[in-house]
């Protein structure tokens, strides 16, 4: 790994900064949709940028620490010499007013959670990536949205987590609704040897 | 008479980004602004006739500075820019006093259209 600013052991405050700042504008894209689809508001945090262990990672998935039951899908991405995935994490809880929001009759089966679950995956994973490749002037390919289980603890989840890496580079956007008891984490994970690449490209940007 | 202009983002960057984004022949005098609170504090001595303003702060946010204004009737035009591109965002920015939004990242065309719209700075 070339370069000091951005190792595989550490992340330096202008780095962290401007990561923050790019993740500030993909997640706001990505909620204007949300917000669309739900329609309700929804509060925008202040994404939290890591350079995580993977024993670390439950670290990264903080707003959800006192959370008993999750359910979660990943996706893969990787374009431009990075790689990384999505995951969309959501306290248990959240199903059943998502389901009032979107206008959903009927029971809320295990199954219908899933393609809730799926279906803001896909809104918010997608937007989001969208919003990271336009500024970072880069472009991914999405592999397919895999679920990595339903009505787990954190802990498992952690556990399950699959993917072939040690170290990554974590932002953590936990999004809630204003007035609804709706509550997900999205954690983009970027691989150690993205990192170069990535350091460049914001270089570039910081010039 | 120089114009007090005050940034007011968390980042860095984003501030850096506002700054190359005004027009290079404005008489200026720029202040920066970590947090709503610092920006505030500012906002009272007289450093921010013209405030970009970002939503989404830490220890306080961009709504509550516009509230704050708003109630101790400060002197200042606020032009919000953010990544908050919620339609109830801007609608309620624009409630709370803000003359303007502007979305991240910031487009400096754009900014100087709002600065003319708003006849404060013609070029």
């Amino acid at each position: 790994m070339r370069g000091d600013r951005m190792s595989a052991e550490h992340l330096d405050e202008e780095m962290r900064d401007v990561f923050q700042e790019i993740a500030n504008v993909a997640m706001g894209r990505a909620a204007d949709l949300l917000a669309r689809l739900l329609n309700n508001y929804v509060v925008l945090p202040i994404p939290v940028v890591n350079l995580l262990e993977r024993n670390e990672l439950k670290m990264a998935l903080s707003s959800l620490k006192s959370v008993d039951s999750v359910s979660a899908v990943c996706q893969g991405f990787v374009g431009s010499r990075i790689s990384g995935e999505a995951l969309l994490i959501f306290n248990d809880t959240s199903f059943q007013d998502i389901a009032e929001l979107t206008e959903f009759k009927g029971d809320i089966t295990p199954d219908i959670e899933l393609e809730l679950l799926m279906d803001i995956a896909n809104i918010l994973i997608g937007a989001c990536l969208k919003g990271l490749t336009e500024q970072l002037d880069v472009s991914f390919s999405q592999g397919q949205p895999v679920l990595l289980g339903q009505h787990l603890h954190l802990q498992d989840l952690v556990n399950n987590q699959t993917g072939n890496w040690k170290r990554a580079l974590t932002i953590e956007i936990p999004y809630r609704l204003e007035s609804r008891n709706v509550d997900c984490d999205l954690l983009l994970l970027f691989t150690e040897d993205s990192l170069a690449v990535l350091e460049s490209k914001v270089r570039f940007m910081l010039e | 008479m120089s114009t007090p202009v005050l940034i007011c983002d968390d980042s860095s960057f984003a501030r850096k980004q506002v700054q190359r984004a005004l027009p290079p022949g404005w008489d200026i005098d720029v202040t920066f602004a970590g947090n709503g609170e610092e920006g505030l504090t500012a906002i009272r001595a007289g450093k921010g006739d013209v405030v970009f303003l970002d939503l989404t702060m830490p220890v306080m946010d961009g709504f509550e500075v516009l509230e704050a204004i708003k109630k101790q009737d400060l002197p200042c035009l606020v032009i919000v820019i953010s990544g908050d591109i919620q339609p109830e965002a801007m609608a309620r920015v624009k409630k709370l006093g803000a003359v303007d939004f502007i979305k991240k990242p910031v487009d400096a065309q754009r900014l100087q259209q709002v600065l003319t719209d708003f006849g404060i700075y013609a070029g």
